[in-house]
């Protein structure tokens, strides 16, 4: 029981970090060439009509739940906005990849090198990972004995 | 059951954000398409620059054409006019002669129809004519009406600007010099939004073959089309959506003046009518343009008058860093002027109509 008590700890502060990190970095690459971000978004056929004020509201939120995730008192509650966002860019993607014959990505840094498929899987990973540190963190033991 | 708690939080964290998204799709959808708005069309090569002519000043403007001949205007020398050939580029310099030396004048400003030139002062007011070849101006129409802005239509009349007696707005009229002078306003075509002078302020289009005459509003998202004795009036909005003029206006001072408070909002700077099609130039950029473009050439956008349609848009290069001041079609060619530049363009079908006096050498040969 110790041993699980202690990764019950650990593995949610884990990939708080992981995320901190994703997404400290995707949003100041997003502000470093602004500009490009926004007109970016703005050819995307699917946010087209808000882009000028989506541009901005995906890099404060990045930061915001990053600043979030590494706060004890917050984390448990970030895990589940960072769920939320990480769906929101997801079916970004899968929109994007059906609906439209030009495909824009905005996603910031390294991130638009990857292709449409690794792109997905990534965030589905991502996606995993949130998952499990809420579960995990999940203040009950049946929830634990039911899944791990 | 707890669990089932926290299966519920996470779906009902996973629905919602992925049904936001699918609804900004769906409304962004929608208003594309109801707004096609701000996305321009850019068609492949609808000019092609043929050459550009150091004419040493940037201070002419166009007075207008005869055949292949262009004629500039100058703003500082005004009764100087340059004279190029389009086609074969050769120049000249014309100086005009008033027969009245004892003139006086404040802003002068030429404009050619053939057979005849006129030169104009709406403030003093006079308006002089002479023909062309012979560049001699006599006084022909003197004391007559006020006017701001005013392009001959005919030998006989002129379509003006000017600011009418009864409602002290710009009102756009008719002056004609037939037996005696008459001025025909008409106050309903300028719509006030604010003041009824900043506000209505535009530029004055002439379709000489049809007759046709256009006003392009400068602040706001619109141009009307009209005959001649401005009947069958059309309104018209442009690919923009600045409907009401944004412009501030400090209260008048002592002497009644009255300025703009900060810089308005330009949406149609200058413009230029062709057998019907209205080209419009915007530094406004559509949503998914590039900001960097505005460094290298301006936006012209076409507009079809009988139609009522936006046709397609193209970029008029700038020339040593410098924007395109004013531009004009005449028979297949489009004429701007950039800086101390003259760039002569031709324009290219199904863009553009084709004069039929050029379908056969010009066109068959090409550039």
């Amino acid at each position: 029981m110790k041993g699980s008590k202690k990764v019950k700890v650990w593995f949610p502060y884990a990939i708080s970090m992981l995320y901190a990190i994703l997404f400290i970095y995707a949003a100041t690459s997003k502000l470093w060439d602004f500009q490009q971000f926004k007109i970016q978004l703005g050819q995307s056929p699917v946010l087209t009509a808000y882009a000028a004020w989506i541009a901005w509201l995906v890099p404060i939120t990045e930061y915001a739940l990053a600043f979030l995730l590494l706060m004890d008192s917050t984390r448990y509650r970030a895990h589940y906005a960072t769920l939320g966002l990480m769906a929101m860019f997801t079916t970004y993607i899968l929109l994007v990849l059906n609906f439209s014959a030009y495909v824009p990505c905005s996603c910031g840094g390294v991130l638009e090198d990857l292709g449409w498929t690794e792109h997905i899987i990534f965030n589905l990973f991502f996606i995993g990972l949130s998952i499990m540190a809420i579960l995990q963190s999940a203040p009950n033991k049946t929830l634990k004995a039911t899944l791990l | 059951m707890i669990f089932n708690h926290v299966l519920i939080k996470l779906l009902g964290t996973i629905v919602p954000s992925v049904g936001l998204v699918v609804i900004l799709f769906l409304f962004s959808e929608d208003q594309l398409h109801r707004n096609n708005a701000f996305t321009r069309r850019y068609p492949p090569h609808p000019i092609i620059k043929q050459y550009d002519l150091d004419i040493g000043y940037n201070s002419y403007y166009i007075a207008g054409f005869d055949n292949d001949l262009l004629y500039l205007g100058n703003s500082t020398a005004p009764w100087h006019l340059l004279q190029i050939n389009v086609k074969n580029r050769d120049t000249l310099h014309i100086e005009l002669k008033p027969s009245d030396t004892e003139l006086k004048y404040r802003s002068l400003s030429v404009s050619i129809l053939p057979p005849y030139f006129f030169i104009m002062d709406g403030t003093v007011p006079f308006i002089l004519r002479g023909k062309l070849g012979d560049w001699k101006a006599k006084t022909w129409i003197e004391a007559g009406a006020y006017f701001n802005a005013a392009i001959p239509i005919d030998s006989n009349a002129l379509y003006v600007r000017t600011t009418s007696s009864m409602t002290k707005k710009y009102a756009l009229g008719i002056l004609r010099q037939a037996k005696k002078m008459t001025l025909e306003l008409d106050t309903t075509l300028l719509e006030t939004q604010i003041d009824g002078r900043f506000d209505v302020d535009g530029v004055m289009l002439t379709d000489l073959p049809s007759g046709r005459l256009a006003y392009v509003y400068y602040y706001r998202n619109e141009f009307m089309a009209m005959d001649p004795v401005f009947g069958n009036a059309k309104r018209y909005r442009t690919i923009d959506t600045i409907k009401v003029a944004q412009i501030q206006l400090t209260a008048p001072d002592r002497h009644g003046n009255i300025q703009m408070a900060k810089p308005p909002l330009l949406v149609n700077k200058t413009a230029s009518i062709h057998h019907g099609m209205v080209l419009i130039q915007s530094d406004r950029l559509g949503k998914n343009e590039s900001r960097h473009m505005l460094d290298q050439a301006s936006i012209i956008d076409v507009y079809n008058v009988v139609k009522g349609t936006y046709e397609f848009s193209f970029y008029l290069y700038h020339v040593k860093k410098k924007r395109v001041r004013e531009f004009a079609i005449q028979g297949n060619f489009l004429i701007a002027l950039v800086d101390d530049h003259v760039s002569i363009y031709r324009t290219q079908t199904p863009h553009f109509p084709q004069n039929i006096e050029n379908n056969g050498t010009q066109y068959t040969t090409g550039p």
